[in-house]
């Protein structure tokens, strides 16, 4: 009796020093690579336990157990934005040394990759991360509603150029207002859904797309922080506006607290002609359309620029980890050329040269051209240290303007640079 | 009788403090501990986030800033236009129910369990299922209104007129039960012989409601009102759940900005300082509100 306690109890024990816990947000991206890490089980014997939040709790969760430096987390696929915080605060174990011991070199990731989810200060050669997953935010559409000739005609007539994937914003605003209300197969069919979630940071994922593609810029590239002029541009304001215009003309009646998975839901079930969403759901809406008949997908379109809204996540190893050795091995095997390959073949993102460069990458789904060339053109929000501090006022404004119709554009842009001051100052940036 | 024996020796005193004493020490641990901490940090320029930064002093800084916010205000306003539509709404259709249910008939017994349902769910999951309700395309509210009367499509969330009324109709749904049961706990109390005098002396149903009803069970009704304004002061989960504070903020009342402040900002300082003038507000409310109500008791 006592060998068979001492036996479970040391059984249990060794168990639990093999094991390590990875947290990430809960959507498909997160199942494959829970599938993916039965390799890493099979090789090395060490048991991977993984914490998925859904998205609107994600960063509350996720940033609250940071800041309490818990121990539940030995991994953390955290967003691009955290990044500042992550190295500032010192929640995340630098991961220079252990590349140079290993032979990881972050020459093998993308470069953008690299910038946006590894890097502190930005552009340095301080690492805190491996870039994990890749994602932008893009465009899907109805390639079925858009392939019918007497559609097609229709549009041609209407605006003089064919319907097809939008060149520009305001092409993309003609092939909403022509679907909006419309009537396809029996049903009332809408222009787009569009993020305009208020809680966490959808409003602000979405409303930068458009302000990127007319030329926004956080600040003064000559002087850090130095907001006026730049964020609440002239052509900012206009991309504003025009977000607005697109939420009141083409959105589907109820899309007013909308992100990810409402968006999704408005494609799936034929409400809506476009989708914006990230990258990472189009494998799950891939794989519903085997002979891709039904959706299209595009990289968002360019208005004054070319840009993307950046989405993705790098991975790191939490500074208050019981089991960094093991945390540690887990990366170095993350990192290595085939296991990225099998990544991206799982419906995850590598940001691996080895797979984006490869010949057969932009033909391997019907979204991979797409996926690179919005790599080469993303952008990012503040990945300060206040990043959370920094979007809520964005998310408060912005919603206030797009959806409320409070005030003016100018006037929410100024809202946001006058609390954005604020927080510099207090953060001693300014 | 070992026990029996080592409290013979203790005072009557002593065993007072041995039964307070508990209560005493969680009350002193996890209300009045928090409560002075949270005072010391409201004059600190104190951030919970910002770990190995030291808070420094700030004074009344804290204090001036949260009540010279024009934004602060504006969540006020749309706190106090909660609290008395859902007030209000609540004590009507709470008083009719009680009238009602203190009557006999079949069915009673079931009736009142269905209505008191509401109030059993949880906040959260009562928002979550109303934003399915309110949904302008498949929504059921839309369409039981739309029954009645065509006003078309409508979006309760989304708009900014309609979207603080989403909450009062919400709140309104699950806790007007709490209202008609306190109320009818008052009506069940009012001895029957004062309705026969009342009849004796030829007074009209009118006058009995007006002058026994009424004023036997306004205390009730007071004390009913004093909970439901309480809570309501800090309503969160429902209305996060339902409309996060939106559109724009609509709908974000002074405890979700406070939240977002504290735990998403983590301006602890200045938070701080919004809780305890918030705390003043409700304390000073409520204890004006509790002399009223014992005044009209002893009427």
């Amino acid at each position: 009796m006592i060998l068979l306690f001492v036996s479970l109890f040391t059984f249990s024990a060794n168990s639990n020093a093999k094991s390590i816990t990875l947290g990430w947000a809960a959507w498909d991206p997160a199942n494959a690579l829970q599938e993916l890490t039965k390799e890493f089980t099979a090789e090395t014997g060490i048991d991977v336990n993984f914490e998925f939040v859904p998205w609107p709790n994600f960063a509350d969760r996720m940033l609250n157990e940071l800041n309490n430096k818990g121990k539940t987390f030995d991994l953390l696929i955290g967003d691009s934005q955290w990044i500042g915080a992550g190295a500032v605060y010192g929640h995340y174990v630098k991961l220079n040394d252990f590349f140079d011991k290993e032979g990881i070199s972050m020459n093998d990731f993308s470069p953008a990759t690299v910038y946006a989810y590894s890097t502190w200060p930005k552009g340095s050669e301080n690492y805190y991360a491996l870039p994990a997953m890749g994602d932008a935010l893009a465009w899907a559409y109805r390639k079925d509603w858009f392939d019918r000739p007497e559609l097609k005609s229709e549009f041609k007539k209407k605006h003089g150029y064919d319907l097809g994937v939008p060149a520009s914003w305001d092409q993309l605003y003609d092939m909403c207002t022509f679907f909006q209300g419309r009537e396809i197969d029996g049903q009332k069919r809408y222009g787009a859904a569009i993020n305009t979630e208020r809680g966490s940071e959808g409003i602000t994922m979405g409303v930068t797309a458009a302000m990127y593609a007319w030329g926004m810029e956080y600040e003064n590239p000559n002087k850090p922080y130095d907001m006026e002029g730049y964020f609440n541009s002239p052509q900012a304001v206009e991309a504003v506006e025009f977000y607005r215009k697109l939420y009141e003309d083409c959105a589907p009646p109820g899309h007013s607290d909308a992100y990810m998975v409402a968006n999704l839901d408005a494609y799936k079930s034929g409400q809506v002609a476009f989708q914006m969403n990230w990258y990472a759901f189009w494998p799950g809406v891939s794989k519903e359309d085997s002979d891709g008949r039904v959706s299209g997908f595009f990289a968002n379109p360019k208005q004054n620029v070319a840009a993307a809204t950046l989405g993705g996540q790098g991975i790191s190893v939490v500074k208050y980890s019981d089991k960094q050795d093991l945390a540690l091995e887990y990366i170095k095997w993350f990192a290595r050329p085939d296991v990225q390959q099998k990544w991206w073949d799982l419906g995850g993102y590598s940001c691996h040269n080895d797979v984006l460069n490869s010949p057969s990458f932009p033909t391997s789904t019907v979204y991979a051209q797409g996926f690179l060339d919005s790599m080469g053109i993303v952008k990012d929000f503040w990945q300060e240290p206040t990043f959370v501090e920094l979007m809520l006022p964005m998310q408060e404004a912005i919603h206030d303007y797009v959806v409320n119709g409070k005030g003016t554009a100018k006037g929410a842009l100024d809202k946001i640079i006058e609390e954005w001051v604020e927080v510099f100052e207090a953060d001693g940036k300014l | 009788m070992n026990v029996k024996k080592k409290f013979k020796g203790l005072s009557d005193k002593a065993v007072a403090w041995l039964f307070i004493g508990p209560s005493v020490f969680l009350l002193l641990a996890i209300n009045i501990y928090p409560l002075i901490y949270a005072i010391r940090m409201s004059f600190t320029n104190f951030y919970a986030n910002k770990i190995g930064r030291e808070p420094q002093f700030v004074g009344l800084k804290n204090y001036i800033k949260v009540l010279n916010k024009e934004a602060i205000w504006e969540k006020m306003q749309v706190t106090a236009n909660f609290m008395f539509w859902t007030l209000l709404i609540q004590a009507v259709i709470g008083l009719g129910l009680a009238l009602l249910l203190n009557r006999k008939f079949k069915g009673n017994e079931l009736l009142t369990t269905l209505i008191v349902l509401p109030m059993m769910l949880s906040p959260a999951v009562v928002g979550v299922f109303w934003t399915y309700l309110y949904n302008p395309q498949v929504g059921l509210f839309n369409y039981v209104v739309n029954f009645f009367y065509d006003f078309g499509s409508f979006d309760m969330i989304g708009s900014s007129e309609l979207a603080p009324w989403s909450i009062v109709i919400v709140d309104t749904w699950m806790w007007t039960p709490f209202t008609m049961l306190i109320c009818l706990a008052g009506l069940r109390s009012v001895p029957n012989y004062l309705y026969e005098a009342a009849e004796v002396d030829r007074a009209s149903k009118w006058q009995q409601f007006i002058y026994i009803t009424l004023p036997s069970v306004l205390p009730f009704l007071l004390l009913a009102l004093l909970f439901r304004g309480i809570e309501n002061f800090k309503m969160f989960d429902m209305v996060v759940e339902l409309t996060s504070g939106g559109p724009g903020s609509a709908t974000e009342l002074a405890s979700i900005n406070l939240k977002r402040e504290a735990f998403e900002k983590w301006k602890t300082g200045y938070s701080s300082a919004f809780a305890v003038i918030l705390f003043v507000t409700i304390f000073g409310f409520g204890n004006v509100y509790v002399k009223v109500m014992n005044k009209i008791k002893e009427r």
